[in-house]
């Protein structure tokens, strides 16, 4: 303190202060930036069998969770009905299972505050629960579209597995798929379709962005191949539908058929896996605000700084 | 350094000199100018930030030349990036590619290239507000102002051209607006853009044009016009602060030969040393990520390069209530205005000032001594007040982004700059006038009084006070400067017979009078006041400063520790 | 290039007499840097001995080692860039290495950390130099008087002026002004060659290949796409006409005028602007309008199926896609061009027509109808 305080008077003082405030606030924003979002979270039962549903626990959990907003009949409460209780929730007659899966595997179902749109988070349920309550939904209410089981969705997790051999065979069985998956389709669509349907709002880098009123595109990079195929089924939200082809399950039709949205998610996938050829510090792709950002903060606060240095009066010939 | 005789110069040095010499007749000019003054202070370095980065810009934008190519032909990506393969682009866009994946060192230049042109601009700022709040902008150096003016408006256009040319996807799109912008001039404005696009967008001339522009006419001319405004610094000198032996008539600093040299290429080797270290570690403007630019694509986010920024959130903030139709011809006000009205209030608003401060001011003399901001509060008040203007309107040119990232509803953020930029720049004129008023009543104190020394002593009778120590020399010559550089207008009410002067009579004279007073009104009086003489001086002056003696309960105190601290005088210097 | 109107420019401003040895053309060995001659001064620096305030050795002994381990580790990481750049060479076939951006990632930061780190060193050295070594200065030089003495000013104006007259520019106006005349045509003869940049606009802004018949198919697949294909509420995709020439497809100005935004939304949802007109033009709740935003052009493209807002991602115009694409917010001014639909007898979408007014940023002429 007692350096400090000889100090404080010194001509360089202030200056020295906003360096280290710029420099701290330049540091600060890239660290604090390119902060990931929430982890993954799925049971690890990897592609789990449709066919294995139980519908009685599909019932349980839906009128334990679900049923308080949506209705016991799925029918949904309006925001009147609802009154002050402030628990409501749309119709799901008709939505189908591909958008139980998705609300639920992102952790968006079962949310709190209906009002407001909801982020991502930690799925409550595992595969099987998920499942079943998917299940159960689809077969009340009506059909809708299903869960497309092909696509890879579940990242393993360890602390669902004995061993940590288990967990990793499950894991690379689950890179596989991803690779697979992955590995072929056609770039030019892929890229096309994501920039002319998707990129004017979740963003070139899939980070997501603005929309009115408050809501917003989510971010695609933590979003599994699956999740990004079943919000394309069927709109959560804001977001509009981009359906299959009705005739055939993985027919060549619809607005986007089930291969082209396999070129599209590949797009999504190898952009978010490329590392930032420019430089360690991506900006979080955020582009040119975070730059000129930076160009401010940084770089003008650092060649000031030298500045500075060079031209500083030195006490002992003053 | 011990012995006296000046050492002979090397053989070589004579033999090219000699040459030079015999063809030139340089030695008196050259050792003339070698002996240029430069005035020591880091804020006069800020303006060789932008020369040394457009110096960088050239280097590296010629390294890119060797491989750019300049075409918007269609073709099917066949190179060595691997996950655009079979992807449809521009011969620009490819090339970019290659210098990107291709050449060794390439992606480093375009990043140099790149990181040098937002500094550039971003220092052109900095110096011009440096220029601007200490007062360098008024006679005799009222043209260097405009070339600098020039400069700012060319460095934006030549940095918007320069982002336009990769042809990826957030490329294209400035240029779509900028299409846009053209289309809505009355009359002239789908001439214009057909003339330009070579029929319409995008067309596939726009990109070569622009690169002969971005690379040759611009460049050229900023090299000129940065030229000129160097001999013109040369030639009138420097401005300096105000301190012991710098005055009106004499500049006191570094001498460009051997020790200003020294530095200035110093920090030419800093300059270079930040850009490039950003550009190794930061990635800039990623056009391999975005891809290639179609008309019919667009990215949320979508941003310019922040010296854009402005023009952005302007056409982004102003509404579509102005748009005017007249016998079916549409007039869009909310283009027009935003696009064309508020860059031109910033850069003509720029270009007169000068000489519109001159005309309120009446000031005519010439000056080599800058003002310290506070002196001038209406002028530093109106500074602050365009920066808050102009910082508005950059924000509002990521309302989505900020949107995003701070969970404001999208249509609200538009509002609080819509009504932001009407507010913020009065509250800002108004704060940083009274800052400034206050300083200058604490700098009068200082004269006055001496300065706070944070030594307690306590006086026979019992009572503690601070002890005031006179300031150094220095000091007081800094504060007593003001007077000469802020003359007090007063409004000519009428002359010694009573007569009002024709001058102050017209419309234009009477507006002139008001704005005289205005710009000096508030200003303190440093008439009468003699250094270190504060208690003796309870004069009339003190009565229009309003509550600023919050101190002079104590004025006892000061005045007797001053005198009793004469011996220590010399030794405290408050530099 | 420098001041020549007054003679005490001189830094030291001591009025040494300046034998000019150099000059001469036999300009012999003691010429330019050492001639000078400095009579009354004791110090031997280049400035007067009070304007000069040197370094004590000792910090200037320090300041050389400081100054010299600088410029070592300039010298270091500058070979350290070489070592960077020829380290990425390409592989044995001839394939560029840093084609994998993990690689260029790495490749990236180590020339360029090495460069700047080199830079960097140059420049402190350089500094401590000027800060440790150099004295330092407090040289004083006056400024120039300004304006010009009157003495000067008139003598100049007399000189011009006799010039001007004896010239006979302001004596002989016949050829003074064919002169002008002369310079008139070739003055705008630079404007008349920029003609040929590019075609008069005419209607071109006005129409679009959109015509009654023509397929629409899915951008990016170029696949024709049926009502069908749209069948759920809330489906939206981007949209083209098809390409004539399946080869070489649409050009970049046709896609920037005809590319549409193909929305199925809820019939009911469908707002009071819809008239009779343009209820025709729809289909069972699939309706198309331009996507090229009327405000400055950018692709107006995030629609919100709940509250069928379209809204332009650049300045946020947004558009009620239920209610004839009527300007709800932001600084658009027109609506959102309607392409008009129909279905052709195999079940495809066609267009009906071209849109109901012309496309993209709003021009002058815009809503004029010819």
């Amino acid at each position: 303190m007692k350096w400090i305080t000889a100090r404080r008077r010194h001509p360089l003082a202030g200056y020295v202060v906003v360096i280290i405030a710029l420099a701290f606030f330049g540091v600060g924003y890239t660290f604090v930036a390119p902060a990931t979002s929430p982890a993954q979270a799925q049971n690890a039962s990897a592609e789990s069998d449709l066919a294995n549903v139980d519908l009685a626990n599909g019932r349980e959990l839906f009128n334990q969770s679900c049923a308080s907003c949506h209705g016991q009949d799925g029918k949904g409460i309006t925001k009147t009905e609802a009154g002050n209780a402030g628990a409501w929730g749309p119709d799901l007659t008709g939505v189908g299972a591909a958008a139980v899966d998705f609300q639920v595997s992102t952790g968006r179902m079962p949310s709190a505050n209906p009002d407001a749109q909801m982020p991502r988070k930690p799925a409550m349920y595992g595969r099987d629960d998920i499942n079943d309550i998917a299940a159960y939904v689809d077969a009340q209410f009506g059909g809708g579209p299903g869960i497309p089981v092909n696509v890879p969705g579940d990242k393993p997790k360890r602390a669902d597995f004995e061993s940590e051999a288990d967990y990793e065979e499950a894991t690379e069985l689950y890179q596989s798929s991803l690779e697979q998956y992955t590995g072929g389709g056609d770039t030019e669509a892929g890229m096309k379709l994501y920039m002319t349907n998707c990129a004017h709002c979740h963003s070139w880098s899939g980070g997501g962005g603005a929309l009115t009123d408050g809501r917003w595109a989510p971010d695609l990079n933590s979003a599994t191949p699956r999740q990004i195929y079943e919000a394309m089924l069927t709109g959560p939200g804001a977001m509009p539908v981009f359906q299959d082809s009705n005739d055939e399950v993985g027919g060549e039709g619809g607005a986007i058929s089930s291969s082209e949205k396999q070129s599209l998610i590949k797009f999504i996938v190898d952009l978010e896996n490329e590392p930032n050829a420019g430089g360690y510090f991506g900006l979080n792709r955020v582009g040119q605000v975070a730059e000129g950002f930076i160009g401010w903060t940084v770089g003008i606060s650092l060649i000031v700084a030298c500045a500075i240095w060079i031209t500083a009066k030195q006490r002992a010939h003053d | 350094m011990s012995d006296n005789q000046a050492p002979q110069a090397p053989k070589a040095m004579r033999g090219v000199g000699n040459f030079i010499d015999d063809r030139f007749h340089l030695a008196k000019m050259g050792e003339k100018n070698l002996r240029k003054v430069f005035p020591n202070h880091w804020s006069f370095m800020l303006g060789e930030i932008a020369l040394y980065s457009f110096i960088i810009l050239l280097l590296s934008g010629v390294f890119l030349t060797l491989w750019f190519n300049p075409s918007m032909g269609h073709i099917v990506y066949d190179g060595s990036y691997e996950r655009l393969r079979g992807v449809g682009m521009s011969e620009a866009y490819a090339s970019t590619l290659h210098i990107t994946f291709d050449v060794r060192g390439g992606l480093l230049m375009r990043q140099i290239h790149h990181w040098a042109a937002l500094i550039f601009v971003a220092s052109l700022v900095i110096h011009m507000l440096r220029v601007f709040f200490t007062g360098a902008f008024r006679k005799p150096r009222e043209i260097n102002w405009l070339i600098g003016v020039a400069i700012f408006t060319l460095a934006i256009v030549e940095g918007l051209f320069g982002y336009s040319l990769p042809d990826d996807l957030p490329s294209g799109m400035g240029l779509r607006i900028f299409q846009g912008v053209l289309l809505a001039l009355p009359l002239i404005g789908t001439y214009a853009s057909f003339y330009l696009f070579g029929g319409e967008f995008p067309g596939e001339v726009i990109i070569p044009r622009l690169y002969s522009l971005h690379i040759l006419v611009i460049p050229a001319i900023l090299l000129a016009l940065i030229a000129a405004h160097f001999m013109i610094l040369w030639h009138q000198k420097h401005t300096q602060y105000p301190g012991t032996g710098r005055t009106e008539k004499k500049v006191v600093g570094t001498p460009m030969f051997p020790a200003f040299a020294i530095k200035a290429g110093g920090f030419f080797f800093f300059t270079f040393a930040v850009i490039v270290g950003l550009s190794a570690f930061v990635q800039i403007n990623p056009i391999h990520l975005f891809g290639p630019f179609t008309p019919t694509s667009i990215t949320a986010g979508l941003q310019p390069d922040w010296y854009m920024g402005f023009l952005e959130g302007s056409l982004r903030i102003f509404p579509n209530w102005f748009d005017i139709t007249i016998a079916g011809y549409a007039i869009p006000m909310g283009v027009l205005i935003p696009g064309l009205g508020f860059m031109g209030i910033l850069f003509g608003g720029l270009a007169a000032w000068p000489f519109v401060e001159a005309w309120i001011t009446g000031d005519k003399r010439p000056h080599n001594l800058a003002d310290r901001p506070r002196n001038a509060p209406v002028r530093t008040g109106l500074g602050a007040a365009g920066i808050t203007f102009y910082g508005l309107l950059w924000l509002a040119g990521s309302n989505d982004i900020l949107s995003h990232t701070f969970e404001i509803s999208l249509y609200t953020t538009t509002w609080i700059f819509r009504i932001g930029i009407f507010v913020g720049p009065v509250i800002a004129y108004i704060i940083t006038k009274r800052i400034c008023l206050g300083m200058q009543r604490r700098d009068r104190e200082t004269l006055e009084h001496g300065y706070e020394s944070g030594t307690i002593a306590q006086l026979p009778g019992g009572e503690f006070v601070e002890v005031h120590k006179e300031s150094s020399p220095e000091t007081v010559h800094v504060l007593e400067s003001k007077e000469s550089m802020t003359p007090r207008i007063e409004t000519p009410a009428a002359n010694a017979n009573g007569v009002e002067s024709p001058a102050s009579r017209s419309l234009m004279g009477k507006l002139r009078a008001r704005l005289a007073d205005w710009y000096t009104r508030d200003n303190i009086s440093f008439v009468g006041v003699e250094p270190h003489s504060g208690h003796h001086l309870h004069h009339g002056s003190h009565n229009g400063d309003g509550p600023t003696h919050g101190v002079q309960g104590s004025e006892n105190g000061h005045g007797g520790s001053t005198a009793s601290d004469k011996v220590t005088q010399g030794a405290g210097q408050n530099k | 290039m420098t001041d020549n109107n007054t003679d005490n420019g001189n830094g030291n401003g001591s009025e040494e007499p300046r034998e000019r040895v150099i000059g001469t053309p036999t300009g012999g060995g003691d010429a330019l840097v050492a001639g000078k001659e400095e009579p009354h001064r004791k110090h031997e620096g280049p400035y007067l001995a009070e304007e000069t305030h040197a370094r004590p050795e000792e910090t200037q002994i320090r300041g050389e080692k400081i100054a010299a381990v600088w410029f070592l580790i300039a010298f270091l990481a500058g070979v350290g860039f070489f070592v960077s750049y020829f380290s990425f060479a390409p592989n044995a076939a001839n394939e560029p290495v840093i084609a994998d951006p993990a690689t260029a990632q790495l490749a990236n930061a180590l020339m360029g950390g090495t460069l700047a780190l080199s830079l960097f060193a140059i420049g402190a050295g350089m500094t401590v130099w000027a800060r440790q070594i150099l004295p330092h200065y407090e040289v004083a030089s006056p400024y120039d008087e300004l304006p010009s003495p009157p003495k000067e000013k008139s003598s100049f104006s007399e000189f011009f002026m006799r010039s001007a007259n004896e010239s006979g520019f302001t004596k002989r106006p016949l050829m003074r002004r064919t002169l002008l005349l002369a310079m008139a045509p070739l003055g705008l003869a630079p404007i008349v060659l920029l003609r040929d940049t590019g075609p008069a606009p005419r209607d071109t802004l006005k129409s679009t290949l959109w015509e009654d018949g023509l397929h629409i198919v899915v951008e990016g697949t170029g696949r024709r796409i049926k009502a069908e294909d749209l069948s759920e509420t809330g489906g939206m995709i981007s949209a083209l006409p098809e390409a004539h020439d399946g080869d070489h497809g649409l050009s970049l100005d046709d896609q920037a005028k005809t590319v549409i935004l193909l929305i199925k939304m809820d019939p009911d949802d469908f707002g009071p602007q819809m008239n009779q007109q343009r209820l025709d033009w729809t289909h069972e709740g699939i309706i198309a309008y331009s996507k090229i935003c009327t405000h400055v052009g950018c692709p107006a493209a995030l629609y919100e199926r709940t509250t069928h807002r379209i809204l332009c991602p650049c300045h946020q115009s947004t558009f009620d896609a239920s209610n004839g694409a009527e300007v709800v917010f932001g600084p658009a001014h027109r609506p959102l061009p309607q392409l008009p639909l129909r279905v052709d007898n195999e079940g495809y979408l066609v267009a009906a027509g071209d849109f109901s007014s012309p496309v993209g940023p709003t021009f002058w002429d815009a809503e004029v109808k010819n």
